[in-house]
């Protein structure tokens, strides 16, 4: 299995304008969440990205592209048909072959050289299946992601064979079906929002949307890799980073942040919090004393 | 088979390790059947070594089982452990706190220095011993339980959520859309209750099915219920209502109940003994919607459910049980909490269907938590007993525990059994239609607690007690007749086998599952309905509650009706002698085929109970308009439409109007008259109870001024202070004994004038009438038991001896009517009731009294929950006392609650003032000698050569004690001043001054009648002057102390539902005439079955299991012998 393409799903309502969002990188250069995602991809081998938007949103992305523009697709999801719908007509225009699948309102910030993606389509080519960047989610926050339960793989460090995917459960739920041997009480392996995915694992999305039955739940890529878990292998990859929400309140002031501390500005970083923090305590003490 | 000391050699030992099925089930009076009392004590030793080392946990239970036995029966009946001697303060003070294991250690530490030639520990050390391992076997099973229930998957998370910021759940959108008028929609779940036709032998009780799945085994229906003749027909009887409203706190309403609560911080969540909403807080904290884990957070409850349902927003929460009384016997608790549990498990989407029925994983998530609620609020439930939940009729049964389960390794079966749709049947509707038209359900209007019986249960499953363990075979292989009975759809074998069960495992494993007022219904059905009435079924714990009767439907369409008619008669008859909550009732039920189940009602439709507008709306109307939220205002205007549109019978507006404008209650009533008519026909002294009253307020008496002054040096007996009399005693004392009562010189007085709140369980019940206990063939109650031992000396030498049974306000009545109902039973004796008339009218106990009877008083610890339960309580009742008003005269409750006789000290001067002793003088010139007992000393009787004995020694009274048992708790024999006395348990200096006294007093006397009169400062000629003998009476009562104690009584409200009112009273008791220094007594240490008191209905398993019930037989000669 060789991946080639990268498909970006950025089409979510209230979505829009997130990717466009201004970052500063690791090397302390002005980019923005879009051209970060692509660049990580790209370094991680990938030839070409789709990118799924709202109807109208092309002109400002293509903006924002600068050179990468010509290895950037833009496909339109016309209705807000929902996340899996917007997938679909991602993997379409690739072509239904395998590809790496990225959320846009996502950001990783890996602590390995070449990224989360790198490591991703590593082992997806050479297992030749399904993986998906899980992460140690404690259980106050899982309802918000999809959740993986399976066991760990021998000998592979961060490496899980998929049992179950389930999408938003309950802690209750997930401690009967998501339990995962080695992790600490009341975590569990959530979505990275990075998925290598394997043909079949196209094919039986695609079908599940065509058919209608999940394209407005939401719940689309979850049933069908749960699904596929029954029938095939499926992985899970916990590769060393952090994902970071951007449509959370402060989800990009804390991508930002993680960023700024791993780079250049560091020092410059430190010393402004530190300031901030400094300047709120003189204030607090000032008035305690009044 | 060889007895060794060391654990190889030991025959239970081995039984206990055995992995072949015959010898782990020999039961342990087999095992030990044979031995002597030295190797019974090295066994004991055995079993010890043998527990200390062993980490199997059901092993280590069973072999302290094992030495809670041997030290409790075997060894006592040998006559190895019965020397007297004291209670290691050290080590029963360990007991109490439930160091159950280091109890153990200190009791066997003190043993061993103290035992005797023959290495066998005091009566007092053993009882300890036994109490200890008693102790520590149900600690170890609960604690098993516990951790199952709290690492059962989908539990386990609600411990580790500590914060709001860390709490997991979201409301269900659906629950957040309002309508057109800002009205948030109603989530309703309605939930049957589960009827179990198999019982097989509590089987569904966790101990049981984790360490022996394979016998745990029932067949449970989910049924519909509704008041006989009720023509909306039966539904289930469970509705939990949830909505969201515009308020930052978590309302709770119980409608039955008529209880509301704003709870406004999460510790007011888990205060589940505050009020009576503890089964909805204990509901919503399993539900996860405020873990278990923020207990002990004092947050605010506004930070969940920001977190859960949003900002500025609430939940509301509203119960309604729809007619079903308290001791249904249908798990009616657990159904409501699993009811609870679904519905807020549906709203915060931890169920997925927000209505409809559940799916099977998700009614086993919701049975886990009602396990679980169960455990957080304090209160008892079975394994089968969330089986409303399911659909229709279902076998349950216990599994094996196998790897990967959070119970492997540790119990033989996992916690939660596994539900299936009885399979076999292929007509259903057929076999629905067959059980509901065949079975009449009725409710027998007893309530009792079923606790004591599941313990016994469990104590004896674990012994494998032969008797109940081949009983519980049995009951296992009539399950399979019940099964198949109802495959083929025949009601008459169906009817047998479960008449067998009740008849045969039930009554032998815990014969006082049934009882005489059971019997009687059983055998008035079946006279009404003849060869129609085909037979029986107990539900639950207990008979005399929840209960059914199979009737071939042939018998008629009234056949129900005839059913109550029958219960109402019965009820009559024996309701003196028993304790009802409630009159019986028959009811109408179906098989529900849907199980638990929820709707959404938005609009009109999201009308909640008419008795929930009646409690709120007054509240509402009492506040200013603009002070409502905008829900409260529209739903204020919805019941105004409402109302113009009702029909009739759905009686919203007169419910209104009856909360806004209360009619007066009739006032009760007890035997016709008023609390105040009662109190005036009875010489109720109004200015000493002022006087007692000012006192009390004051601080000159109460609980802790009843104790005689700490400097004072109360010490041991010594042996010399008492004669032994427990052996063989010399023939020349029994035949002066035979020649006394030849000659009509001794009678018996039995008091029988108490209250017996103990007895009745905080009811008022004529103690003597109880028929407690079968004899020879029939229950029989304690008052024909006396007369029976009575007319069984008589008869022996050929004469009628006098019996007096003193009687008072609570019970003369009672005892007459029975006389009168079946005047047979008491013949063969001379009979002769002595009435007391003094009457005291209890108080609501100061601040200062309740807080020394909680905290001041040595008592059981009990485990976490239950202790926590417990000072939730105990706070409530200060509020209740703070708010009624200290000291006040307690009126608000049935008049004979609010009345105490006024001590046993009266009940025999009594005899002076009311004539009988003066007339029974007259009768029989030469009586000299009473044997005044108790009514609950079921082994005393007039027993020759004590008679003989008390004559020859020439004493004005002799007191019968018996050596100190830990239990024992109430009075002993005490050398004070360098005098022998009796000191009362609440007068003892303190709390531990008891234990560290030998004997114990059994409260029988044998007094001279001239000596007695004497002390009074009487002769035999005054008895008839009436001013003369009260004047004398009133002397020596100033000269005996007056103590104020605290009993509790129940207040029922609802159907069957009660609150516990602890009250204070005042008393003067018979023992302290020993304190009078002119008054010379002997002491006589007599049998432990001669002493027994039974105080409660809990003793009476052990009672029985002591051997007792042979030995009163063999005293007796009931009027029915001939």
């Amino acid at each position: 299995m060789k991946i080639r393409t990268a498909v970006l799903t950025a089409a979510g309502p209230g979505q829009r304008g997130l990717p466009l969002e201004p970052l500063i990188d690791r090397e302390g250069r002005k980019t923005c969440v879009l051209a970060a995602q692509l660049d990580e991809v790209f370094s991680a081998g990938l030839e070409t990205a789709v990118l799924v938007v709202e109807p109208g949103a092309q002109p400002e992305y293509s903006a924002v592209l600068g050179r990468r523009a010509e290895r950037v697709r833009f496909v339109e999801q016309s209705e807000p048909l929902g996340y899996a719908h917007a997938l679909s007509l991602g993997l379409e225009a690739c072509g239904d072959e395998p590809c790496l699948h990225l959320v846009g309102d996502h950001l990783f910030v890996a602590d390995v050289l070449g990224g989360c993606a790198r490591a991703i389509v590593e082992i997806a080519e050479q297992e030749g299946t399904t993986v998906c960047a899980v992460r140690s989610t404690r259980e106050h926050s899982i309802s918000e992601f999809g959740v993986v339960g399976g066991d760990p793989v021998a000998g592979r460090p961060g490496l899980f064979e998929v049992r179950r995917v389930i999408e938003k459960p309950t802690p209750t739920l997930a401690e009967r079906e998501l339990l995962v041997p080695g992790l600490r009480a009341g975590h569990y392996l959530g979505f990275f929002g990075v998925h290598a995915l394997e043909r079949s694992t196209v094919r039986a999305l695609r079908e599940a949307v065509a058919v209608g039955a999940s394209a407005s739940s939401g719940l689309g890529l979850s049933k069908v890799l749960d699904d596929a878990a029954g029938s095939e292998r499926i992985l899970a990859f916990e590769p060393p980073g952090r994902r970071f929400d951007l449509s959370d309140r402060y989800g990009l002031f804390a991508a930002q942040l993680a960023i700024g501390l791993e780079g250049v500005d560091r020092e410059i970083l430190l010393e402004t919090v530190s300031r901030v923090l400094l300047e709120r305590e003189r204030r607090r003490a000032a008035e305690e004393q009044r | 088979m060889t007895v060794g000391s060391g654990p190889e050699t030991s025959r239970l030992v081995r039984a206990i390790r055995s992995t072949d099925r015959s010898e782990r089930d020999r039961s342990f009076e087999d095992l030990i059947d044979g031995l002597s009392v030295d190797e019974l004590l090295q066994e004991v030793e055995a079993l010890e070594r043998f527990r200390a080392e062993c980490e199997e946990p059901y092993a280590v239970v069973r072999a302290a089982m094992f030495l809670n036995a041997m030290y409790r029966f075997t060894l006592p009946r040998l006559g190895a452990c019965d020397g007297p001697g004291t209670v290691d303060a050290d080590s029963w003070r360990l007991v109490l706190s439930r160091r159950f294991e280091e109890a153990v250690q200190y009791f066997r530490r003190v043993a061993a220095e103290s035992a005797d030639e023959a290495g066998r520990p005091t009566a007092a050390l053993a009882s300890g011993l036994a109490a200890a391992y008693r102790g520590l076997a149900f600690q170890r099973l609960s604690e098993l339980v516990r951790k199952s229930v709290r690492s059962v998957r989908g539990n386990a998370w609600m411990f580790r959520t500590g914060h709001p910021f860390d709490h997991p759940l979201r409301i269900h959108k659906a629950l957040l859309e309002t309508d057109e008028r800002g009205a948030f929609p109603v989530l309703r779940e309605s939930t049957p209750v589960r009827l179990d036709l198999t019982h097989s032998a509590w089987s569904d009780i966790f101990f049981l099915g984790m360490d022996y799945p394979e016998g745990a085994r029932v067949l449970n229906a989910s049924v519909g219920l509704c008041p006989l003749g009720d023509e909306s027909g039966p539904k289930p009887p469970i509705d939990v209502y949830l909505r969201v409203i515009e308020e930052p706190v978590l309302r709770l309403t119980s409608v039955d109940l008529q209880t509301t609560a704003d709870l406004e911080r999460c510790t007011d969540l888990f205060d589940f003994g505050r009020d009576h909403l503890g089964l909805l807080k204990a509901g919503l904290c399993a539900a996860g919607f405020v873990p278990p884990g923020l207990e002990g957070a004092d947050l605010p409850m506004r930070a969940v459910l920001e977190r859960v349902v949003g900002p500025g927003l609430g939940l509301e929460l509203i119960t309604e049980v729809h007619e079903l009384p308290k001791g249904s016997r249908l798990a009616v608790s657990t159904s409501l909490l699993a009811s609870i549990l679904s519905v807020t498990m549906r709203a915060t989407r931890q169920v997925v269907g927000l209505e409809g029925a559940l799916v099977e994983a998700e009614r086993r998530i919701v049975a886990a938590r009602a396990i679980l609620g169960e455990w957080l609020g304090g209160s008892g439930g079975g394994w089968q007993d969330s089986g409303g939940i399911w659909p229709g009729l279902k076998l349950i049964e216990g599994e094996p525990a196998e790897e990967g389960d959070v119970e492997f390794e540790t119990s033989r079966g996992r916690l939660l059994p596994k539900h299936a749709p009885l399979q076999g049947v292929d007509d259903r509707v057929a076999l629905r239609r067959m059980i509901e038209e065949g079975l009449v359900l009725v409710h027998g209007g007893m309530a009792q607690d079923v606790g004591p019986v599941l313990e016994v249960v469990t104590e004896k499953y674990l012994l494998r007690s032969g008797d109940a363990w081949t009983a519980r075979q049995e009951s296992l292989r009539i399950t399979d007749e019940i099964l198949e009975a109802l495959r083929s759809l025949d009601l008459r074998a169906l009817a047998a086998a479960t008449t067998r069960t009740f008849d045969g495992p039930i009554r032998a494993i815990v014969p006082q599952a049934t009882n005489s007022y059971t019997e009687r219904l059983r055998e008035c059905v079946d006279e009404e309905f003849g060869e129609h009435s085909l037979g029986f079924v107990m539900l639950g714990g207990m008979s005399g509650g929840g209960m059914g009767f199979f009737l071939d439907p042939a018998a008629g369409e009234d056949r129900r009706l005839r059913v109550q008619a029958v219960l109402d008669r019965v009820h009559r008859e024996v309701q003196d002698g028993v304790s009802f909550a409630m009159a019986p009732r028959v009811f109408d039920f179906n098989i529900d085929e849907v199980g638990t189940r929820a709707r959404l009602l938005r609009g009109d439709e999201a009308r909640l109970p008419n008795r929930y507008y009646a409690l709120h709306v007054p509240r509402w109307l009492q506040r200013e308009r603009q002070e409502l939220s905008r829900s409260q205002r529209n739903e204020l205007e919805r019941l105004g439409e409402w109302s113009r549109l009702d029909s009739s019978e759905d009686e919203l507006v007169p419910s209104l109007l009856s909360r806004l404008l209360p009619e007066a209650e009739p006032e009760q009533r007890f035997e016709g008259r008023t609390l105040d008519e009662l109190l005036q026909d009875s010489g109720f002294d109004r200015r000493a109870h002022e006087r007692q009253r000012l006192d009390l307020i004051e601080g000159r008496i109460g609980l802790s001024r009843n104790r005689l002054p700490t400097s004072m040096v109360v010490r041991d007996a010594e042996p010399s202070d008492v004669l032994e009399t427990r052996g063989s005693m010399p023939s020349v004392w029994r035949s002066r004994g035979r020649t006394a009562l030849s000659q009509g010189e001794a009678a018996v007085v039995t008091l029988a004038g108490g209250a017996a709140s103990r007895w009745g369980g905080g009811v008022q019940v004529v103690k003597a009438l109880d028929p407690f206990c079968r004899f020879r063939g029939r229950h029989r109650s304690l008052l024909e038991v006396h007369l029976a031992k009575t007319r069984q000396i008589g008869s022996e030498l050929g004469v009628e001896i006098p019996h007096v049974v003193t009687t008072s306000l609570f019970t003369d009545a009672g005892v007459r009517r029975s006389i009168e109902r079946a005047p047979e039973l008491y013949e063969g004796v001379d009979l002769r009731l002595s009435p007391t008339r003094g009457i005291g009218l209890r108080l609501v106990p100061t601040l200062r009294d309740l807080r020394f009877h909680f905290h001041e008083t040595e008592r059981q610890t009990l485990d976490e929950r239950a202790e926590r339960m417990r000072d939730s309580v105990e706070q409530a009742t200060l509020d209740w006392a703070s708010e009624v008003g200290e000291a006040t005269d307690y009126t608000g409750n049935l008049p004979e609650l609010c009345l105490n006789p006024p001590g046993h000290f009266f009940e025999v001067p009594n005899m002076m003032r009311n004539g009988v002793l003066a007339d029974l003088c007259a009768s029989y010139p030469n009586l000299r000698t009473l044997c005044v007992h108790h009514v609950d000393s079921v082994g005393v009787n007039l027993q020759p050569e004590r008679l003989g004995l008390h004559l020859e020694r020439g004493v004005a009274a002799s007191f019968e004690v018996v050596p100190r048992r830990v239990h024992d708790a109430g009075g002993a024999l005490a050398r004070i001043d360098g005098r022998a006395r009796l000191v009362e348990g609440l007068a003892m200096p303190r709390d531990d001054t008891e234990w560290g006294l030998s004997y114990y007093n059994t409260g029988t006397t044998w007094v001279d009648i001239d000596r007695l009169l004497a002390l009074f400062g009487l002769d035999r000629g005054d008895l008839r002057d009436r001013e003369r003998v009260d004047e004398a009476i009133d002397g020596v009562a100033q000269r005996i102390p007056t103590y104020v104690t605290i009993k509790t009584v129940k207040r029922r409200f609802g159907l069957g539902q009660d609150d516990a009112h602890p009250v204070a009273q005042f008393e003067k008791l018979w023992g302290d005439l020993t304190s009078l220094p002119e008054f010379e007594t002997d002491y006589h240490l007599v049998p432990r079955e001669r002493g027994e008191q039974l105080k409660s209905p809990a003793q009476l398993d052990g009672w029985l299991r002591e051997g007792n019930q042979g030995f009163i037989e063999s005293l007796c000669r009931f009027s029915d012998e001939g």
